[in-house]
């Protein structure tokens, strides 16, 4: 044990005071407030669909943004208790996102089900995916980024939930700003590969978050 | 002597107040009881050391996460199952990179890896050069007599793993003596 006790001393030794991470609750509001931000600011340059108002009456476009708005929150309170140790001893809020994909998975089923008839595909496909990209890249830098500051022991799940919460404002953004009604199109350029880069971000969990 | 249950939490306050001695109390306190988690989970005593130190310096790099109002030891032992997993994740990893395909050693298969006929004494030099565990091993074999399975015994190793380690210094000397 002489060797740990030389490590102790030479720990103790060490400049120990430290600024503690603030809450996580706190942590997560920091990143949803600026994503507010960068959502409102990103939205005032490229313009708010001209529909939007109108959209507002559809049950299943309320549905579907208030689920979007929903993952957004709620990947961004776990992603902040996933980059504790001990997830904060707040294990089962951690988990949530699960909770809120099914709801999600749910919701665009049900609009499937209403899209009766079928709302013709737009001339676009792969834009779509490629502007959500464009416009989460931002939000997860800076995820990421303060992320690294804290020491996660969940690092692939963190990166993952991380990648959704960015993912998430990216979606947002389209879904707002773009006309386009057709349901399928917005499953399948827009929402799978959102959910596909979820499992990116295991990978990019484990480059980015291990310490 | 800490006796209350608090007592961890306090000591980490002080600690992230910047109170040495608390700090290293704390941490004494703190590798006993890990000594007595890990031992009960690795089989040799230097891994519990190594893997304790590891252990000590993450709750070192992780003291800011740490909010004293939250009970000490669940945040403790999820940094300690962290290190863990990852020491045993990469334990396994290196025994399977070090696992060589049969059929590679297949063609010495009839040689003896436990004679030779240049004696131990006469390359003893070349020997010392090796890699400090195949030295060890060739020691072991052809100057103290031991067999590759009680070699094995002595360094906790697979018999076979010896075998190996032993059939990679002969080449190894091998290529040395030939220059």
């Amino acid at each position: 044990m002489s060797n740990i006790d030389n490590l102790i001393t030479r720990l103790a030794q060490d400049e120990i005071r430290v600024k503690t991470a603030p809450h996580p609750f706190i942590l997560s509001l920091q990143w949803m407030g600026a994503a507010g931000i960068y959502l409102a600011v990103s939205l005032t340059l490229f313009g708010l669909r001209p529909d939007l108002l109108e959209k507002f009456h559809s049950v299943w476009f309320v549905a579907e943004i208030g689920v979007l708005l929903g993952i957004l929150i709620v990947t961004s309170i776990s992603a902040a208790l996933l980059a504790f140790p001990d997830l904060y001893q707040k294990r089962n809020l951690a988990l949530a996102p699960a909770w809120m994909l099914a709801l999600f998975l749910l919701t665009l089923f049900l609009a499937w089900r209403a899209d009766n008839p079928l709302i013709p595909l737009p001339v676009h496909s792969f834009e779509c995916t490629l502007g959500i990209t464009v416009m989460s890249l931002l939000p997860t830098v800076w995820i990421f980024s303060s992320m690294r500051r804290y020491a996660s022991t969940h690092y692939r799940l963190a990166g993952s939930v991380a990648l959704l919460s960015a993912f998430s404002v990216g979606a947002l953004w389209l879904r707002l700003h773009e006309v386009n009604d057709s349901i399928v199109h917005v499953i399948k350029w827009h929402y799978l590969p959102m959910l596909a880069i979820g499992i990116i971000g295991l990978w990019l969990g484990q480059r980015v978050l291990k310490w | 002597m800490i006796d209350r249950t608090d007592s961890f939490e306090v000591l980490m306050r002080q600690s992230q107040n910047g109170d040495q001695q608390a700090y290293a109390s704390l941490l004494k306190q703190t590798s006993l009881f890990l000594h007595t988690f890990l031992a009960n989970r690795l089989r040799y005593t230097n891994e519990v050391d190594d893997l304790l130190q590891e252990i000590l310096i993450s709750i070192h790099k992780a003291r800011h996460t740490y909010d004293s109002n939250r009970p000490y030891k669940p945040w403790v032992y999820a940094i300690a199952k962290f290190r863990l997993q990852d020491y045993l994740r990469a334990h396994y990893s290196d025994q399977l990179r070090q696992a060589i395909d049969l059929e590679d050693i297949e063609e010495n298969f009839q040689e003896s890896v436990t004679e030779t006929a240049i004696s131990f004494e006469s390359i003893s030099g070349e020997i010392k050069k090796l890699p400090e565990k195949q030295a060890a091993i060739l020691q072991l074999m052809h100057q103290e007599g031991y067999t590759a399975k009680e070699i094995a015994e002595k360094m906790g190793m697979n018999e076979s793993a010896v075998k190996v380690a032993a059939h990679r210094a002969y080449k190894l000397l091998r290529k040395k003596l030939e220059k």
